[in-house]
């Protein structure tokens, strides 16, 4: 297995079987899907049926990235070489076995929808499945992790195999050993698996007859990025052959930074998107899904190496109708007068606001960007109200408000990873945003006229003890920093820290606080950061 | 824990969260996406959620987790799946920065 680490891996001091991630990206050297290279490494072991389709192969369906954990595990686990010994040629063969799998035995838009988060790398978050799957098979790894997989009956009796067989630990760590686990889980949980997660499906078998979008085109995006703030860029998107694409992206922050970069992307299973992007001195990723019509792109946006430092994105067509996709800030307060910036398609015509909203000035327009000073009469009735430019209107884009009451921290719960200091795995950032509520007219917490604003620019972010414990073990001093400013915590670095009791790592349990100031006062949002040690096994699917 | 008797500050924050019923509140369903539930003690967070009931520091019983298959979705088992993890590293707390990462991203 030894013989497919990459050269740029030699100088680590590596003792195991190497593989490497993100070999989803798209390369446009990569040779058109085909059957021929599942023939050529795969028919080994796996026998044709009368059809041609190979045993086990067969009965699965899987996303990208679980396509390629499974090839990776192959080469591990049971020595498939592909096409050689050169890693270059070895990483082709696989882009072309992935996309083949992908493409033929992948998952339908609807299928991997509610699971998308995943593959987002959108991670601070806690699932909602199911408990006993949850505790079966999400114990260990994400739930999504198998909810993106689909499986005859037969197949996920044998995945329950596969795990007992390679880690027998599931039957004795925690809830393995209280309940017969082998029994429960082939009696129960392979039925509810092969119920919830068939191999066939309607949703599979319409997208397989459903035509494919072509990407091409000018594209808009708009968001905003955890650290940074709101985002509006344009993406041109060239095809270079079929699924395969060239980006150039241009655009800018509200504060009127701009970011460009060029990149390329490849589309698995005929609509879910992978690029790579290089933004300035910053590599990003997007995983994206397209709707049928090839109207839309939605999903992510993420730091590569700092997945938890993301954008949620909708694009749109530059040339769609007449259509507002984001408002940024998505509020204003009473008396104040503050740039706004409108996203869209087709922004031609009379800008108009909430009442109580007046243009002071138009900064910059075209027509998929209007850029303008608004200021809010003191007296403008608060509430969330339409922004419309000509035909293009948005409901509820805008919070006029008093005060920010309440302030919470989003995720109210997170994870960030020691790392760095000389060992394999960088230090895993959290990164926070900041989300005000005004009481409304009543000034009463959670009634009717209580109104969300959205993501607020100018916090002050620190961290605290969470509790005594983390008091009197100094987990503030040890386990990172804050960056005040931009609420991304770095935490400290990986190994065992001799200033510590015990030498114990840089590990802390943290109280996250975001406060703004309004009128001479402070309003406050808590939320939890644990800072936790290194995990050294980072498929794409954790 | 009628039978067991705390001897040190970490079993005996068990002890009295057994005898106040937490125990049974685990949070262990309720970690964030991809970290493992099983708390015992626990990789990411203990039973309680927090840091302070983990192996201090880690790399102390590093092994004691990598050799039994324990968390093998965070720690390489070298039981079955990766035997010369830790060939260069005897020592955990020594030589933790030869252990390497078995699915590493690309470089670009």
């Amino acid at each position: 297995m030894r013989s497919y680490r990459p050269r740029i891996a030699i100088t680590l001091a590596v003792t195991a079987g190497l593989f490497f991630h993100g070999s989803l990206q798209a390369e446009p050297e990569a040779q058109p899907a085909g059957v021929e290279p599942l023939l050529a490494s795969c028919a080994g072991c796996h026998i044709p049926d009368g059809e041609g389709a190979l045993s086990r192969i067969r009965d699965q369906r899987k996303t990208a990235e679980g396509w390629e954990m499974t090839i990776n595990r192959m080469r591990l686990i049971h020595g498939l070489k592909l096409s050689g010994q050169e890693i270059a040629i070895a990483r082709s063969s696989m882009r072309d076995l992935v996309k083949h799998l992908a493409d033929t035995q992948g998952l339908a838009p609807a299928e991997s929808e509610p699971y998308r988060y995943l593959l987002e790398q959108d991670l601070n978050r806690v699932e909602d499945f199911d408990p006993e799957l949850a505790i079966m098979c999400g114990r260990c790894h994400s739930s999504a992790r198998f909810a993106l997989q689909r499986r005859t009956e037969d197949e996920w009796a044998k995945l329950v195999h596969f795990h007992l067989g390679q880690y027998p630990s599931t039957e004795y760590s925690l809830y393995g050993r209280d309940r017969d686990w082998l029994g429960q889980a082939l009696n129960e949980t392979v039925p509810a698996l092969a119920e919830q997660y068939p191999l066939d499906s309607q949703a599979w078998s319409e997208w397989q007859a459903t035509p494919k979008p072509k990407l091409d085109g000018r594209w808009i995006l708009a968001g905003h990025m955890a650290g940074r703030g709101d985002l509006h860029a344009v993406m041109s998107v060239e095809s270079t052959k079929p699924d395969f694409y060239t980006l150039e992206l241009s655009g800018q922050f509200r504060d009127g930074e701009a970011i460009s970069g060029t990149g390329k992307a490849v589309v698995y299973t005929g609509y879910d998107w992978r690029a790579q992007l290089r933004l300035g001195d910053v590599s990003m990723r997007q995983v994206l899904a397209a709707d049928a019509s090839g109207d839309t792109l939605t999903g992510r946006m993420h730091v590569r190496g700092q997945e938890l430092q993301g954008v949620r994105l909708k694009l749109v067509r530059a040339d769609a109708k007449p259509q507002i996709i984001a408002v940024s800030p998505t509020h204003i307060r009473r008396g104040s007068t503050q740039l706004m910036v409108i996203s869209g398609t087709g922004l031609s015509g009379d800008i108009s606001l909430p009442a109580g909203l007046s243009v002071e000035e138009v900064v910059e327009r075209d027509d998929n960007r209007v850029a303008v000073k608004v200021s809010a009469a003191a007296d403008a009735a608060i509430g969330r109200g339409t922004v419309s430019i000509g035909s293009a209107a948005r409901g509820e884009a805008v919070a006029v408000y008093d005060k920010v009451d309440s302030v919470a921290v989003e995720p109210a719960f997170a994870i960030a990873r020691v790392g760095g200091n000389g060992g394999s795995t960088p230090k895993v950032n959290a990164a926070f945003r900041a989300v005000g509520v005004d009481f409304g007219e009543d000034k009463t917490a959670g009634t009717e006229d209580d109104i969300t604003l959205g993501y607020l620019d100018e916090v002050t972010w620190q961290v605290e003890p969470w509790d005594e414990v983390a008091k009197e073990a100094e987990d503030v001093r040890f386990a990172g920093q804050m960056d005040q400013r931009r609420g991304i915590f770095e935490p400290a670095a990986a190994g065992p820290n001799p200033e510590r009791r015990h030498s114990t790592n840089n590990a802390g349990n943290l109280q996250v606080v975001a406060s703004v100031e309004q009128d001479g006062a402070s309003v406050s949002g808590t939320g939890q950061l644990i800072v936790t040690v290194q995990r050294w096994n980072n498929p794409p699917l954790k | 824990m009628k039978h067991l008797k705390a001897v040190n500050k970490k079993a005996q924050q068990l002890a009295e969260a057994a005898e106040q019923g937490q125990a049974d509140e685990v949070v262990a369903m309720q970690t964030v996406v991809g970290c493992a539930a099983t708390t015992d003690p626990g990789w990411e967070v203990d039973m309680f959620g927090t840091v302070a009931g983990l192996c201090q520091p880690m790399e102390a019983d590093l092994y004691g987790c990598s050799d039994p298959c324990w968390w093998p979705a965070q720690v390489p088992d070298t039981m079955n799946t990766y035997p010369d993890w830790t060939k260069e590293a005897d020592s955990a707390a020594k030589d933790w920065r030869n252990l390497d990462s078995v699915y590493p991203d690309e470089e670009e």
